[in-house]
């Protein structure tokens, strides 16, 4: 499995970070990690998918709604990476089970001070993540607008 | 028993029409006798004869009132929103089409990919 968050990194170096993390199961249906809870491992997902998504309210109930789905080979919760280490997101396997390595913060950045070549190409490789994300929220957020004043404005 | 309500008052109607009719009390005028009592006897039958079929069909309602634990409930009325399920599979389709679209347009950017139309029934 080839990992977006390894990119540009040998085999050995890949597998020198790999194996810093540990393997955990998410059940069918279940969060791997919560809104607002304490960001401190990083996860690359193995197997099945995960959902993400952000608490609103419809019909005046609070309800999960869907934002993106990580698929084998991305990662996850890079918010253990970002101050304040926070997640912003609620993550939850979908119907079938999910397989993920996780990463802890401090073992990832001692990691990355032993090996700053290493380090800095994942870095490069979470900036690629965040900045896609930016972008795609910045467009998604933009066709919404429109919307909106095209709607006031008719 | 108020079910019987209707029927009793024509019972009562039709027993005021009758003495009123035949007894011809003293206190009250020929003609109001000759009058009221055949118009009682009239109304009371034909108030009886409504309840009984009111009787028959109507279902028994509980009693409703405070401090009682047979509270009659409000029949379902069928919802016309649609299942919350639904709307929320509506949501995430949405937002599965917006981000293919913005997608689309992150890998072209021009100003048609940028407001290039889905069809998603939250736009539409």
């Amino acid at each position: 499995m080839r990992h977006d968050f390894l990119n540009g990194l040998s085999s050995v170096e890949a597998e020198q970070a790999l194996s810093l993390g540990t393997r955990v199961i998410v059940p069918s249906e279940t969060s791997l990690f919560k809104l607002g809870d304490t960001a401190d491992r990083l996860f690359l997902v193995e197997r099945g998918r995960i959902k993400l998504t952000l608490p609103m309210w419809v019909r005046g109930r609070e309800e999960n709604i869907f934002v993106e789905e990580r698929c084998p080979g991305q990662a996850v919760g890079w918010s253990a990476l970002i101050p304040p280490y926070r997640f912003t997101l609620t993550a939850t396997a979908t119907l079938h089970d999910a397989e993920v390595t996780a990463l802890p913060r401090e073992a990832l950045l001692k990691h990355f001070a032993a090996n700053p070549v290493g380090g800095y190409k994942i870095a490069l490789n979470l900036a690629v993540v965040i900045g896609h994300r930016l972008q795609l929220f910045q467009t998604m957020w933009l066709r919404e607008m429109q919307r909106t004043v095209e709607s006031r404005s008719a | 028993m108020r079910r019987y309500n209707m029927l009793l008052t024509g019972l009562l109607m039709i027993g005021a029409g009758v003495y009123l009719f035949f007894a011809r009390p003293q206190i009250l005028s020929l003609g109001f006798d000759e009058l009221a009592g055949p118009f009682l006897w009239c109304v009371g039958i034909a108030v009886a004869c409504a309840a009984v079929p009111l009787l028959v069909l109507r279902t028994p309602v509980p009693p409703t009132g405070f401090f009682t634990d047979n509270v009659a409930k409000p029949p379902a009325m069928p919802s016309r929103q649609m299942p919350m399920e639904v709307l929320l599979l509506q949501i995430e389709n949405h937002v599965r089409l917006e981000q293919a679209a913005a997608e689309s347009f992150l890998k072209f950017p021009t100003h048609d990919q940028l407001h290039s139309k889905t069809p998603s029934p939250f736009v539409n």
